[in-house]
């Protein structure tokens, strides 16, 4: 036999660590069906037999907030006992919920946690009283501690197997004849331990709960005779009456030692400060940027993108020096292919010769080097190498190197480093595996496909895990001590005209560095719509892998301006505020309307193995549910750019022949879409679709597609106006972004509709945006395009009337849960 | 007077709560029901939203919101 239990619980409750101690690891996290509440699930330490379902934290069972539906419909599935954690510090408000879960005709028993607190500070708890008073069996435990924990799950296993189902809380005696008038009208086929709760829900008028009978019976006038006498609407009535009854024996169980400012009071006090809360926030803030994202997360990304998934890495310093020496080997490289190009354009002996045997990476043997350095020198060839910064593009013309063949010599001598010398070198994974794949004589295509498609797959999905975890470990910190919902309280002002939360600044702001972890910090926002909100937008920041692309137009076209790249982050947050305000007033978005009415929960210090824990689920979360989409993705553009039709015959190709790719195919069948964007042509087009592996490639699918010439800045410039340029800078900033934080939308929406809906946004926006810039800048510089300009003007005013629309969510106030899949009860 | 001219520092007891719906349903369920006495603590750096104590637990709410609610 096994035995399920619920676990559940106001927020704050110390209910997580509480069911941490419960399972310990044998616990897995996922999501309630089609809603983002996540639902952690475990079996009992030393008892498989025992399974665990940690419902979302909750004050009540309204049909208000998806977690409270989530969290009734699992109750009323029928498990086997619920254990009801009540923090003894706060008893008065715990024990509202507890009223309500006695009313499901199954067992409950109350883990009445925080009794370390409680006795430090003084207060008196008495259990056995409370046990008498409720009818419950009543065990006090600490979850910090791990004492009782054991008690607690015994007494819910025994109460389950006698089936204890406790005797609901009376009301008030008037408030009960009515009730009776209700249950007299049940359906008969309602189960007999659920008749109690499905005549209380009737009461309340909640439509969702009703909708579960078999037949709603019309009890509205029971409801207007009771709302006649007692002079409230119903659900006031009830809950009033649930109240007063703690009230009555509170003061028999409880009481309070002499009020003396605790210590939880005098770090508020300092902390949310008139004066001091916002400089506060903005250095804890920063910190936490600046660890997550400037600093370690930076150093772990960069391990894990170059060494881990590339070349390889150090056991400890020598990364510093074999980049220099690395940098060096490149340059004299470069310049040497730069001499013999010039030598065999002046028709030099042997030229020709020892460029195609390096190009096919064969050795040149000495004596016919001798004889073609002897007759370069002889005919005077110098040639010059102009370096191109790898990010940007940037032809760097100050750092040309003119030489001739001495010079041509010198650099011929400099050895390619090994890594090895400079210290204890690791090599990465693509390297062992091309390694193994060329020592088995692997097929080209096959070791390409193992290399540029699966293994840069993995390493885009594992490359942002150590970020994220150290991201994940610091907003445990300020969410475990209770630091987070006063983020809330202190920013609520600002965010809520944009339909967003407070909390909606730490995304925004991780959403700078990078996206990923800036979708994945939204978890910590109460309600739903703005949760989603915040998902859909927050990559409309620009994060450091935009910051190349900036970079390269700011350069190539707007002559290396600085206002360019603030421009860009203006846009960003403006695009941020826009969206919020027109998306708050469409129906998904009004649809959950959690209410701004937040407890501040006292400080106290998380448990260090409930913050590794959090951080670990997740980023393994992150893995798991993200990890496929970037993957399948990857390989698929991976694929799409290196294959194609060459005279007549279907190859893998090289990385010049990219205009043959099906890609490129595939760019020219679209472009069209882009032509009213003033860049309707396949190689931006191509270089859009690359730039979702990661925004950074956009800039080197430019170079192999614009390179050549008078370098990919000349060339940008020649090929674009100004506003054809700034509309294809903006429509990469602001478009779906890269398919690793698509991969983060999927996991945080939990949802395949959500996730189109944000992406499909986004690239919405972004085409507006941009057709706007194009056509109204195009008409600026006297180049009118009628047709274009007045649909861009008709955007705008469709933008502005949305922004300046009355909301029509506001006539309809408290909408009601009704669209959260049935919970599954297996 | 309403929840939302309290001063901070000052105690009342809640008389009568206004409007419906979700707002008003999630107030109650959080203890601040007819007859309860609370406290304003603090208004928020920004001038909004309000915490109060009620039944030995810190609260905020907006003060759009503390203007349904009549204390006396």
């Amino acid at each position: 036999m096994t035995w399920t239990i619920a676990l559940a619980g106001n927020p704050n409750s110390g209910k997580t660590t509480l069911f941490n101690q419960f399972t310990g690891n044998h616990q897995f996290v996922g999501n309630w069906p089609g809603v983002t509440v996540e639902k952690k699930e475990g079996t009992l330490r030393g008892n498989k037999e025992v399974r665990m379902v940690d419902l979302p934290g909750i004050y009540s069972l309204s049909p208000y907030t998806k977690e409270e539906v989530v969290a009734r419909q699992f109750l009323a599935s029928g498990p086997d006992a619920i254990i009801n954690v009540v923090d003894a510090t706060n008893l008065e408000r715990n024990l509202y919920l507890t009223e309500q879960l006695m009313e499901f005709g199954v067992p409950v028993v109350i883990a009445l946690n925080q009794m370390d607190v409680v006795n430090k500070r003084g207060y008196t708890v008495k259990s056995d009283q409370l046990s008498a008073q409720m009818g419950v069996p009543v065990v006090e435990v600490s979850a910090l501690r791990g004492t009782g924990v054991k008690e607690c799950a015994e007494a819910a296993v025994k109460a389950a197997q006698a089936k204890q189902i406790p005797v609901p809380v009376k009301y008030s005696p008037r408030l009960e004849t009515y009730l009776q008038q209700v249950e007299d009208q049940l359906p008969a086929d309602t189960p007999q331990a659920l008749r109690r709760y499905y005549s209380v829900k009737l009461l309340e008028r909640d439509e969702a709960a009703a909708a579960q009978l078999s037949s709603v019976p019309d009890v509205e006038g029971v409801l207007v005779k009771a709302e006649a006498e007692f002079g409230d609407n119903t659900e006031g009535i009830i809950a009033n009456d649930r109240y007063q009854n703690i009230t009555s024996f509170i003061g028999n169980v409880y009481q309070k030692a002499a009020a003396a400012a605790t210590v939880s009071e005098k770090i508020d006090k300092v902390l949310t400060n008139r004066i001091l809360a916002l400089p506060i926030f903005i250095v804890i803030i920063g910190l936490v940027y600046w660890i997550s994202v400037s600093t370690v997360g930076t150093l772990a990304t960069d391990w894990a993108n170059d060494g881990v998934f590339g070349d390889g890495w150090f056991l400890g310093p020598g990364q510093e020096q074999l980049d220099e020496a690395a940098g060096e080997y490149d340059t004299a490289q470069a310049f040497v292919d730069e001499y013999l190009a010039a030598a065999e354009e002046l028709g030099v002996a042997g030229a020709a010769d020892i460029m195609e045997a390096r190009e096919a990476g064969e050795d040149v043997d000495d004596a016919a080097m001798d004889s073609f350095v002897t007759a370069a020198a002889a005919a005077g060839v110098e040639a010059t190498y102009t370096p191109v910064d790898e990010e940007t593009g940037e032809v760097m013309a100050d750092e040309a190197i003119t030489g001739d063949a001495a010079l041509f010599e010198e650099y011929l001598a400099v050895e390619e480093p090994d890594p090895a010398a400079f210290g204890i070198w690791v090599p990465g994974i693509p390297v062992l595996i091309e390694n193994g794949l060329t020592a088995i004589e692997c097929a080209d295509w096959l070791q390409a496909l193992v290399l540029d498609g699966i293994v840069a797959g993995v390493g885009a999905v594992l490359g942002f895990v150590p970020q994220i975890m150290i991201l994940f470990f610091l907003l445990a910190i300020l969410e475990g001590c209770g630091y987070m919902a006063r983020v809330a309280f202190i920013l609520d002002r600002i965010f809520r005209r944009f339909g967003l939360s407070g909390k909606t600044f730490i995304p925004m702001l991780i959403g700078t560095g990078c996206g990923v972890p800036g979708i994945m910090a939204s978890r910590t926002i109460e309600s739903e719509s703005s949760r989603r909100l915040t998902v859909m937008t927050t990559t409309f920041m620009p994060c450091s892998a935009k910051l190349p692309i900036i970079a390269l137009f700011a350069g190539a076209i707007f002559a290396g301006s600085g206002l360019i790249a603030t421009l860009a982050y203006f846009v960003g947050i403006a695009s941020i505020i826009v969206s919020g305000i027109m998306l708050k007033k469409t129906r998904p978005f009004y649809g959950d309307t959690t209410p701004f009415v937040m407890e501040l929960p006292e400080y106290r210090l998380p448990r260090f193995v409930d913050l590794l824990r959090s951080m670990w689920q997740r980023a393994w979360a992150f893995i798991k549910k993200a990890g496929t989409i970037i993957l399948l993705s990857c390989i698929l553009v991976w694929f799409l750019s290196s294959f194609g039709f060459v005279d007549g015959a279907f190859t893998m190709l090289t990385e010049d022949q990219m205009d043959m790719s099906i890609l490129a195919a595939f760019g020219s069948a679209i472009c069209i879409i882009f032509a009213p964007l003033g860049w309707g042509d396949w190689q931006a087009a191509a270089s859009t679709v690359t730039g979702l592996i990661a925004k950074e490639n956009l800039v080197g699918t430019f170079g192999i597609l614009y390179g050549g010439g008078e370098g990919l800045w000349a060339n940008l410039a020649a090929m674009y106006t100004l506003p054809a340029a700034a509309s294809l800078m903006f429509f990469n900033l602001l478009c779906a972004p890269c398919f690793a934080a698509m991969g983060a939308i999927r996991r945080e929406m939990a949802s395949g509709k959500w996730f189109w809906a944000a992406v499909g946004y986004e690239c919405g926006y972004a085409y507006a945006f941009a057709l706007c810039v194009y056509q109204i800048g195009s008409a600026i510089t006297g180049d009118v395009n009628p047709v274009g300009l007045v649909v861009a003007i008709a955007i705008i005013a469709f933008v502005l009337f949305m922004l300046f629309r009355p909301d029509p969510s506001k006539k309809k106030r408290g909408t009601r849960v009704t669209s959260v899949a049935a919970a599954d009860a297996a | 007077m309403k929840l939302s001219d309290m001063k901070a520092g000052e105690k009342a007891v809640v008389a009568k709560l206004r409007g419906d719906g979700a707002v008003r349903r999630r107030i109650m369920d959080m203890g601040l029901t007819k007859g309860v006495e609370v406290a304003l603590v603090k208004v928020a750096p920004l001038g909004d939203p309000l915490q109060i104590t009620l039944r030995g637990y810190d609260l905020t709410l907006r003060k759009e919101d503390a203007e349904r609610i009549e204390v006396a």
